[in-house]
């Protein structure tokens, strides 16, 4: 008996040691990537080289003095912004009819709402430039602004519903029966708890729009690409750590967009 | 004064149309996806059944030549296995790695699981090309980082090839499909009813015995959610396999945008966009039906 238990500790612990040294691996391949990509951005020769060297901020110059990553730049910032707006315009009032609404077929209109987050971004981007052609449409950054809002549209929905399903309803009925109207029940019950979920869906929106290569790829105007399509082509054949400085710019606002969800929904919430 | 009542009276009866429970708040969103989802889609699928010059289809041009090509050409069989076979081993990668750190994240309280949270959330917001890129700088020729450490360290005598190979695309894609394995794991395993554990525990099993009897048959469902949607992401990923399998590097999907982008022969893109769309969902269908009934299965045994 002793000796079985024994010899069953010693299962146990090899077992837990490793989880714990898998756990240790895994968090560490998550984060060392970024963490080198920082530091190579500071290294003063023009080639990469771990660790760096000596510090500079040369590349930073660089990227900043780089008019065409510039204009790459605000390509992404103001797609994304209408990208963002776009979803939230029709992804808000979507998601209140998937929670809210009582009528047959909810399920199947569910699905077809995140429907495109079963569409790989390559399979949305050929079919919008293929669509786009059909129509007459040529790549542009219209078509971009619209197909990635097919992309993102889920996704603002997704974090929408998850918190109304929280609302309870008896609170607007509450404010109903103490005589106030639907607009103002909307106005001043709803939407108040609902804020910080749509500011985490616009945060997200935002830093997916703003990433996206997969169907930028196919949807970009040639002149006028976005930043992400700019750094596919340059990552191909440039290895100066101007990239390094590029990518390390969007490490930093990715971990702002955090910042921003975690101060709203809690970052927990995002998985669901 | 009676004015004011019926005023009153008829906007309320008035209802908020968000809140009314109608359909109405949904139709924006159906009209757009049905616009710039439905319909490309289904340009997508028909433009590999018939002739297209410049973009503009050939009128009666309806032809299912270009699709039997397509399946009696071994190439494209090749590029589906390697597809499928990267996308296998990388998926599962993904959950002997993630399972562990979203088992222990459960166990954990106060300012360690927001530690742990941000390192799982980070990369899901950073660019999978930046991700990419920062394999590139790891794996790269003699200068990358981890040759610079074996031939400094005196580890190895010539740099070791690690770019553009089967493992490089591996390892890229492992790491970066990681969150989207973490995630749906993190929701169940974080919030599970640590109870179940307990009497098993009590009842003698080991910790070991309760971890595989208990724990991981309770996060079933999570397990083939995250394998389903690994799998399909790793499945159509062009990025990586083009970034670091280098350039006589091809899979399906890179060959449809190759075909698509580089070559412009769009009716043999619409085909294989066609085929790889078609085989991802079937073998997402496949492993969601079969982790279904693995789970009614170990739930039956006693």
């Amino acid at each position: 008996m002793t000796r079985k238990r024994r010899s069953m500790a010693w299962i146990d612990r090899l077992g837990m040691a490793a989880l714990v040294a898998v756990t240790a691996f895994t968090l560490l391949l998550l984060v060392a990537p970024s963490l080198i990509v920082i530091a190579i951005s500071f290294e003063p020769r023009a080639y990469i080289s771990f660790p760096p060297s000596g510090f500079t901020l040369r590349w930073y110059q660089a990227v900043l003095e780089n008019r065409q990553l510039m204009d790459s730049v605000v390509v992404s910032l103001r797609t994304a912004a209408l990208v963002m707006l776009i979803c939230l315009l029709i992804g808000v009032p979507a998601a209140f009819a998937s929670v809210r609404g009582r009528f047959p077929g909810k399920a199947t209109l569910n699905a077809f709402l995140l429907s495109p987050q079963m569409m790989p971004g390559m399979v949305i981007g050929i079919a919008s430039l293929f669509f786009g052609a059909y129509v007459a449409f040529r790549a542009s950054n219209t078509m971009l602004v619209l197909s990635l809002s097919v992309f993102c549209l889920p996704f603002v929905i997704r974090i929408t519903m998850a918190r109304l399903a929280g609302l309870d309803p008896r609170l607007d009925e509450a404010s109903a029966n103490l005589g106030a109207g639907p607009l103002e029940t909307f106005a001043r019950v709803t939407m108040p708890q609902l804020a910080p979920a749509m500011l985490a869906a616009a945060a997200f929106t935002f830093i997916e729009a703003f990433d996206n290569v997969t169907v930028a790829l196919f949807t970009s105007d040639v002149r006028g690409r976005p930043l992400p399509v700019e750094l596919y082509y340059l990552v191909q054949f440039d290895s100066s750590p101007v990239i390094a400085a590029i990518s390390s710019l969007e490490i930093i606002l990715s971990f702002l967009v955090m910042l921003v969800i975690a101060r709203t929904v809690g970052l927990d919430r995002l998985g669901r | 004064m009676a004015t004011e009542t019926t005023l009153l009276r008829a906007v309320g009866r008035w209802r908020h149309p968000l809140t009314s429970g109608g359909l109405a708040p949904a139709l924006p969103a159906v009209l757009y996806l049905f616009i710039f989802m439905v319909l490309p889609i289904g340009t997508l699928l028909l433009f590999g059944f018939v002739n297209i010059e410049r973009g503009r289809i050939v009128d009666g041009s309806f032809t299912l030549q270009p699709m039997i090509a397509a399946l009696n050409d071994s190439l494209v069989w090749r590029l589906m296995w390697r597809s499928f076979w990267v996308a296998v081993v990388s998926t599962v990668l993904t959950l002997f790695l993630a399972y562990p750190l979203a088992y222990v994240y459960g166990e954990l309280r106060g300012i360690w699981r927001t530690v742990v949270l941000v390192a799982i959330i980070s990369p899901l917001l950073t660019s999978a090309l930046v991700r990419a890129y920062a394999w590139l700088v790891i794996l790269g020729g003699r200068r990358g980082i981890v040759n610079q450490a074996l031939l400094s360290t005196g580890i190895i005598d010539e740099p070791l090839r690690l770019l553009n190979t089967d493992l490089a695309v591996l390892i890229g894609m492992t790491q970066i499909h990681l969150p989207f394995m973490i995630l749906p794991l993190l929701a169940v395993l974080a919030e599970r009813d640590k109870r179940l554990e307990e009497a098993s525990l009590n009842l003698g099993a080991s910790r070991t015995r309760t971890f595989f009897k208990v724990t991981v048959p309770m996060s079933m469902p999570a397990i083939i959610a995250g394998l389903a949607l690994v799998f399909a992401v790793s499945y159509t990923n062009f990025i990586v396999p083009q970034l670091l399998g280098g350039g006589s590097y091809s899979t399906l999907a890179v060959q449809v945008y190759e075909q698509t982008i580089v070559v412009l022969d769009w009716t043999r893109g619409a085909v294989l966009a066609t085929l790889l769309l078609g085989t991802c969902f079937l073998f997402v269908f496949l492993i969601v039906s079969v982790g279904g009934r693995l789970t009614r299965w170990s739930e039956a045994r006693p």
